[in-house]
């Protein structure tokens, strides 16, 4: 592909991945949701979570790996328990880290 | 501006920081492997935002696809944010002028919206702690492809570092600290039910993240059945 196409091509990446954020606080802000709205809305945070978490740790390659030799699902156990137990980012971020390199290296 | 707030933003987007920092350097690397000049591939990371879509587009034109492909394929990936943002709208009012929180919603990945989601269960948004936020994440993004990008060819594997687990440790914690009561508990765990069985039934949907945007749509519509039904 010529640096001419490649520049289109970022260019059009960056209007499609641009509106859809910006759109919806642009032009909802001076619109009241309804009620029953607003709640649905209030779901969208642990539903992504939930998902989010699911992929990244029984999808880490992009493809549903549950098994043993899913290192993921072995760092998840302690990261859980750490976040659930002191509910800090900075410890849960540490643990998972660190039993990630122990498992790269000893696994 | 408050300063307060811009350095609560900027602490905050430390661990996103860390978990982009080898996306963003892999990223770097792919995209000079398939022809691009350090000069496009940094400017993507500025201009575009959106690892996932990055990461499809230096796919397709390592198979010789065209840029109309590339294009559609992040529509698709980039179709969720327009959820994400419609819900941060009510939280967003009253406290971030319009244009100003438009402008910073350009920074909104699925990190920083957790971040911040998080944050507002707490505290009023502010637009310094908004900027704070994502604009240190998006540089974070930015400096990371660059180092990939000039360095690439001479470091190896960033996995033995346990880097790799940065961003699904950041999700679990935060996950944690989201989940309120049980209608929250049941929305996450069937919301990421549904996100792997669609993932499982239709393989194209994990690359192009539409399974995260029905299985949200679905798990957020069965949180207001249940919470209705109390």
């Amino acid at each position: 592909m010529s640096g001419n196409s490649i520049w289109i091509m970022i260019i059009g990446v960056s209007l499609v991945s641009l509106l859809p954020r910006i759109l919806p606080v642009a032009m909802f802000s001076r619109y009241e949701f309804p009620e029953p709205v607003k709640r649905w809305l209030s779901f969208v945070a642990p539903a992504v979570l939930g998902a989010l978490t699911a992929i990244s740790v029984l999808a880490p390659e992009g493809e549903i790996n549950i098994s043993i030799q899913n290192k993921y699902i072995w760092a998840f156990i302690p990261t859980l328990l750490v976040a659930i137990k002191t509910r800090s980012l900075f410890y849960s971020l540490l643990v998972g880290i660190v039993t990630m390199a122990l498992l790269y290296n000893f696994m | 501006m408050q300063t307060q707030e811009l350095k609560q933003g900027i602490n905050d987007s430390i661990p996103i920081v860390l978990g982009y920092l080898p996306l963003g350097f892999a990223f770097g690397v792919l995209a000079t492997d398939v022809g691009m000049s350090i000069v496009q591939a940094t400017m993507m990371s500025v201009l575009c935002f959106t690892g996932a879509g990055q990461y499809i587009a230096i796919g397709v034109l390592q198979a010789g696809g065209a840029v109309f492909t590339i294009i559609l394929a992040n529509v698709l990936v980039n179709l969720r944010y327009l959820l994400f943002s419609t819900s941060l709208v009510p939280y967003l009012k009253g406290h971030v002028p319009t244009a100003t929180g438009s402008i910073l919603s350009y920074g909104l990945t699925d990190e920083t919206y957790a971040v911040a989601m998080n944050r507002y269960q707490q505290h009023a948004p502010t637009a310094s702690y908004m900027a704070g936020l994502n604009l240190s994440s998006h540089t974070g993004w930015i400096a990371s492809t660059l180092l990939g990008a000039i360095l690439g060819s001479y470091i190896g594997d960033t996995d033995r570092l346990g880097l790799g687990f940065t961003l699904p440790a950041m999700y679990i914690c935060l996950l944690v600290l989201m989940i309120r009561n049980k209608p929250d508990v049941i929305v996450a765990l069937s919301s990421a039910f549904i996100c792997l069985l669609i993932g499982y039934l239709m393989p194209a949907t994990m690359a192009n993240m539409f399974n995260i945007i029905i299985a949200t749509i679905a798990a957020a519509s069965l949180g207001v059945f249940i919470s209705e039904r109390k």
